[in-house]
């Protein structure tokens, strides 16, 4: 259309709505044209990690591996990750910028949306991996898997969970290994019972609506067909979306046996709910049940989190919140480290069994992407977030590097990477200026 | 979200060719002998230049639309001056005006014809607050329907309830599914009468945080209220004992409520509202709202269990509050041996006395003094609630026959949705569905409550559904009393409309005029007020603008909204005291609240609500033009904005909105030092100077000049300031302009007498064409001229009564026919 069509102030009128549109197209489910399925998977620790300076006599429990680019070196704290260090890279320096000027304990809940959460009601926006799992969502029976040790969605700015839907409402995320189990693999519960007839419901009241519609549409004048069939088509795009999402009423869940999985580990046995929960992520993935996971293992309700206790059921000391504190100066490094320590192994754990299975011309890791980190450096600063991507060497990731940015560039550039290398042409999220071209082959 | 500066100036750039104003070409007898001599050597038989051929190109482009294209690609290249190119003689004036001015004119001919919709009304959905008040008023339950729905976009002419701009997408049918579950499942219940929570406290609990917790509200201080009981669901009712501890001549102290909870360091909170407390004896004030659309805890989780209230002082002057001093309540004890102290001598420092943090009160400063709080939840009348029954009626046909008893529930409750009778076979269609259901809910009101949600995403509901066969015909009565509805109300019609429907006596005359009266009449028409003087005359647009503390120091964001207000209840009483509307051009009279007429300088009410107040002659503020929303909106937030301000004149005063600037034209560069270091008439020079742009700006710009003296908050000026690098430069206010035709105006009262004798009717003509454009939903169109010339003389003709011309709408035959 050109210029002369609108006016200036149409154009200005309008800039609300534009502003929604990229969104929108995120939001299209049409099916990707892939050989392979494309994945996405986040685990968010809270309060940061370690990041003393490097004369520090316990520089060696850092986070940032030491070294620049390809040559780099890690540190105590990512041991296990060396076998894998051509399969991930490490990120320095980034942040999200809306984040900087929240509260300290605040930023778990933009971690994947990049948001500023201001104002009395606090309103979020869609998270990275909702982004995805809605591209995604009609390729799998369950469109994404959100999970998080306190299980819920918790309070906002203390959220319980690391996603998002598109109207910013969080996301409830299960706790329950053996809840999430069934889910997956287990025969019916009542949640899926009631899940089909909410299904079987919407289906038949559209299709009565859209044979309504028709009659009544066959009673307007030419100019309103033209426009009514706008309210036709939409009735028509949702059930399609309501058709595919029936068709995995029928289809048998995938069978998974549960020997070797701890699915009545609760917060007692850190190690074991940990692993579980990879392990169900893995599962998940290999099944193809979902090609979205997100795993948030703390929250930062240093109060209630149940989470809290961790380090010191598993010999550590102290609890998470009095381990990050301490972290920033001398033999507190060491101490917070050895929790970030075991964290990583758990982590590496899960990357070895997705590196470990084969998947067409590669395997299992190199089609999914997982971002491991958190949002703050060092607890209560909102900048310089430990993170690491992994996996997706066949979706052009290029990795076996230390990328070291600065605070002018946001956090969200790495996201469009992400978004971009699984099919969804985005050029923008949230606040990003660009995308993490570093990481692309 | 706030732009700084938003608009696009055509200014400084010598560029336009625009031509909206020149006399109109004939094809073959103006424009084609130009094109002969200047342009088909190269665009023609021997030469097609960049494959443009003009000698051949068709003239029709209502029908050839690739032609339509390349015509518009050649006021392009006339306009950015491209063509004829550099080495050859450039048009003349007149030649160009000739050429622009015909494919100008060609070009709006065929937008008009493609979009024109022969005159009728395009079906029209819902937009957002026609929906919102539709389901309030519908299910008798006012929640905040639709959360999610996007903003509607507004049609060509500025309203949003224009058929052809409201759009339908699968997201947005998805929010109406989402948000008519959400409301059945809460107007219709499912449990047994619930436990009232009914909590009182006298004194103030304190929050997480130190804060200056009190019953007295000043300058600071904060009455919190906790209850660890409350329902998830239902109205609640906040009842304030309280009094105004009032100095002489101050205003009133306002009341707010806000309610939420503690998460952490965070108090997710909204405010329920602000009363205004202006007796100094002890009353009730009472707070009401729908607990669900607030924040509430979901009792997991939680470090600090409950639901708060906060109460504070909502009046501010702008100044801080008196800084807080530490009080001694105890003295350090004396020591209890010389002995020790000798022993420790050197080690021993003095003690710290106990204190307490005191804040101070001023006494000049309206303040409230809270005696009690009182929180009650769910509050209800019968059980079930009325809401309720109003769907699921009392009958002993619920128990005998379920099935005969749900094809009741829905006649009755479809006829309202679908506001007309509904057919047999219809409610046959939505009982299927309620039957098909029925077996996998565990009760009939869910079952119900889901075959309702039907009822409420099917078009009949969202849609005004007007059949037709493609020719005019005369609206139903039930059509009509919807068209009257939604245009007073933005809502659906009441009991009243819908019996005077079905007796087919909406249609007599008579009858229909009353029914105006008393639609008027009621509460529901400040929709009306609100929409319709919001959209016609840009109110909202001030939130585009951000004012520069730079230059407006004192100014406080929270003026806005009554600024906004305003102008909403100037209209509101031209129209309630059946003023002639010409008092939209200078009144004798303003309407103004405490903080407005304080922002004036004016004397005027003590509190919030707006009261009409009688002018002076000297005091200036007469009319739509003087009232700070209209200034400000078309201002930079800096300085005034002499081209918005013109802009907005033309199109929304007198209908006559300039042609939009051509393509390409840079910004006027505030940043700019040259530029902005001359006084405004020198920034515009081009404007009067280069012909090209003269065509345009000298029939915009005066328009805005006279303005001048009002600064960008709409106050009065002696100088105009405007910062330029570090300097804060100083400029004489010069309102001196030449209007088109010739008239010298110096500032806004000699504007004003200008239009009040030269442009009365033209604004008389502008304001029939709005209201009606609005009464029909739809953009108007050349056939609908001729109602708008009679509708005018008729308008004036009665003395420009706002009422009259409502009236005069709804029983022209725009108004009532498809």
């Amino acid at each position: 259309m050109k210029s002369w069509q609108l006016d200036r102030r149409t154009l200005l009128q309008g800039v609300g709505v534009s502003l929604a549109l990229p969104m929108l197209n995120c939001m299209g489910s049409e099916a990707s044209q892939t050989t392979r399925p494309k994945r996405f998977c986040a685990a968010y620790f809270p309060y940061g990690s370690v990041f003393q300076s490097g004369n520090s006599e316990f520089a060696n429990w850092n986070w940032t591996p030491t070294g620049d680019g390809s040559d780099f070196k890690f540190g105590e704290i990512h041991r296990s990750m060396e076998p894998l260090r051509n399969d991930l890279t490490m990120i320095e320096g980034l942040s999200h910028p809306n984040g900087r000027s929240m509260g300290g304990h605040d930023t778990a809940d933009i971690w994947l949306t990049g948001s500023k959460l201001t104002g009395s009601r606090m309103k979020n926006t869609m998270s990275l991996d909702q982004i995805v799992a809605g591209h995604h969502a009609d390729q799998t029976r369950y469109s994404s898997l959100v999970m998080s040790t306190d299980g819920g969605v918790g309070e906002p700015t203390r959220s319980s969970t690391l996603s998002y839907n598109r109207n910013g409402q969080p996301i409830p995320a299960q706790n329950k290994p053996r809840v999430v189990f069934d889910r997956l693999f287990g025969v019916t519960s009542d949640s899926v019972d009631s899940q089909r007839s909410d299904l079987l419901r919407t289906g038949s009241m559209l299709d009565r609506v859209l044979e309504h519609s028709r009659a009544v549409r066959r009673k307007l004048g030419q100019h309103d067909q033209k426009k009514f069939d706008e309210y036709l088509a939409s009735v028509r795009q949702i059930e399609k979306g309501v058709e595919r999402s029936k068709q995995w009423l029928e289809i048998p869940k995938p069978r998974v046996d549960e020997v070797g999985l701890s699915l009545d580990a609760d917060d007692s046995t850190p190690q074991e709910l940990i692993q579980t929960m990879y392990d169900l992520m893995f599962l998940a993935f290999q099944t193809d049940s979902t090609r979205v996971a997100t795993y948030q293992l703390g929250n930062m309700n240093g109060a209630t989190s149940i989470a809290g206790k961790f380090p010191q059921l598993l010999g550590l000391g102290k609890n998470m919140h009095t381990l990050a504190h301490g972290g920033a100066k001398g033999k507190g490094g060491e101490e917070l480290g050895k929790w970030h320590q075991f964290l990583a192994d758990q982590m590496a754990r899960f990357l070895t069994r997705l590196k470990s299975t084969e998947e067409g011309d590669g395997t299992l890791l190199d089609h999914t992407i997982v971002l491991y980190g958190s949002s703050n450096s060092q607890t209560h600063r909102n900048a310089n977030y430990p993170l690491m991507l992994a996996g997706g060497h066949k979706l052009g990731l290029k990795h076996g590097q230390l990328i070291k940015s600065d605070e002018q560039t946001p956090l969200s550039n790495v996201y469009v990477t992400v978004l971009n290398q699984l099919d969804i042409n985005s050029d923008s999220f949230a606040d990003s200026t660009g995308s993490m071209d570093e990481l692309r082959v | 979200m706030q732009v700084r500066f938003p608009i696009t100036v055509c200014a400084l750039v010598v560029c336009a060719v625009q031509s909206s104003f020149s006399v109109a070409a004939d094809f073959d007898k103006d424009v084609l002998p130009i094109l002969q001599r200047r342009c088909v050597a190269c665009h023609g038989p021997d030469d097609i230049n960049g494959n443009v051929r003009l000698d051949t190109l068709s003239t029709n482009l209502v029908k050839d639309s690739a032609a339509a294209e390349t015509w518009h690609d050649v006021l392009n290249v006339l306009n950015l001056g491209e063509m004829p190119p550099e080495d050859e003689t450039p048009l003349t004036a007149k030649e160009r005006d000739v050429l622009a001015g015909w494919i100008t004119e060609q070009i709006e001919h065929a937008v008009r014809v493609r979009r024109s919709t022969g005159g009728q009304v395009v079906i029209r959905r819902l937009n957002r607050t026609e929906y919102r008040n539709t389901m309030r008023d519908l299910l008798g339950l006012d929640l905040k329907y639709g959360p999610n729905l996007l903003p509607d976009s507004p049609g060509e002419d500025g309203f949003t309830n224009n058929g052809s701009s409201l759009g339908m997408s699968a997201l947005q049918l998805e929010s109406y599914l989402e948000s008519a579950r959400s409301a059945l499942s809460r107007a219709i219940v499912t449990y047994d009468k619930p436990v009232v929570v009914d909590a009182v406290a006298t004194e103030t609990t304190t929050d997480k945080v130190k804060g200056n917790w009190t019953s007295i509200l000043g300058r600071s201080g904060t009455f919190v209220f906790r209850s660890t009981e409350f329902p998830d669901e239902g109205d609640f009712l906040i009842r304030v004992r309280a009094r105004a501890i009032l100095p002489d001549n101050a205003p009133y102290p306002q009341l707010r409520a806000v309610l939420g909870y503690r998460a952490d360091t965070q108090t997710p909170s909204e405010e329920v509202g602000i009363l205004e407390v202006t007796s100094e004896e002890f009353q009730d004030y009472e707070f009401r709202g729908r607990l669900e659309t607030f924040p509430i805890q979901s009792r997991s989780q939680s470090k600090y269990p409950g639901l708060l209230i906060w109460l504070d002082n909502a009046y501010s002057d702008g100044k801080p509050p008196l800084k807080p001093r530490q009080e001694v309540i105890e003295e350090p004890k004396a020591e209890s041996s010389d002995a020790v102290v000798s022993k420790n001598e050197k080690k021993a420092k003095p003690k710290k006395p106990k204190t307490r943090t005191v804040y101070p009160l001023d006494p000049s400063f309206p303040k409230i003094e809270i005696e009690s709080v009182s929180f009650k939840a769910p509050v209800f009348e019968s059980w079930p609630p009325a809401h309720h029954t109003r769907i699921l009626f009392s009958s002993d046909l619920a128990d005998r026959d379920p099935v005969a008893y749900a094809r009741e529930v829905l006649a009755r409750f479809m006829r309202r949705a679908f506001r007309r009778p509904v057919a047999t076979d219809e409610v046959d269609m939505m009982l299927a569905y309620f039957q098909e259901v029925r077996p996998t809910f565990a009760s009939f009101e869910e079952a119900m409550r889901e075959t309702l949600a039907m009822v409420l995403v099917s078009p009949d509901f969202l849609y005004l559904v007007e059949p037709s066969s493609g020719k005019s015909r005369t609206l139903t009565d039930h059509e009509l009393a919807s068209r009257l509805s939604y245009f007073l109300w933005s809502s659906m019609p009441d009991d009243r409309l819908f019996e005077l429907a079905d007796s087919g006596q909406l249609r007599d005359s008579k009858k229909q005029s009353a029914e105006v009266d008393r639609l008027l009449d009621d509460p529901r028409s400040w929709n009306f007020v609100e929409q319709f003087s919001d959209q016609w005359l840009d109110l909202s647009g001030m939130n585009r603008v951000a004012v520069n503390p730079e230059y407006y120091p004192t100014f406080r964001n929270e003026l806005k909204p009554h600024m906004q207000r305003e102008t909403q209840q100037f209209f509101n009483e031209v129209l309630r005291s059946d003023v002639s509307s010409l008092a939209f051009l200078d009144s004798d009279f303003a309407m103004l609240n405490q903080p407005m007429a304080e922002h004036y300088g004016l004397s005027g009410p003590r509190g919030i609500e707006f009261e009409r107040v009688t002018l002076t002659k000297d005091q200036q503020r007469g009319g739509l033009l003087a009232q700070a929303s209209v200034l400000l909106t078309n201002s930079t937030g800096e300085d005034s904005h002499a081209i918005l301000r013109g802009v907005w004149i033309r199109k929304r005063l007198l209908d006559d909105p300039p042609a939009p600037p051509p393509p390409n034209v840079p910004n006027l560069d505030q940043q700019d030092r040259d530029t902005a270091s001359l006084p405004l008439k020198e920034q515009l020079k081009e404007h009067r100077e280069n012909e090209a742009c003269a065509r345009c700006h000298r029939s915009i710009d005066p328009w805005g000049i006279a303005l001048e003296e009002f600064d960008a908050v709409g106050l009065l000026r002696d100088r105009i300031q405007r910062k330029s690098g570090k300097k804060m430069l100083e400029f004489d206010v010069d309102a001196k302009a030449t209007l088109p035709g010739g008239h010298e105006v110096d500032g806004l009262d000699e504007l004003k007498t200008h239009l009040l004798t030269e442009k009365r009717e033209q604004f008389a003509r502008t304001l029939v064409s709005k209201l009606l454009s609005y009464a029909l939903g739809r953009s108007l169109e050349l056939s609908d001229h001729e109602t708008i010339d009679r509708l005018t003389d008729q308008f004036i003709a009665s003395d420009y009564r706002l009422k009259n011309l409502i009236q005069l709408i709804v029983a022209s035959d725009a108004f009532r026919t498809k």
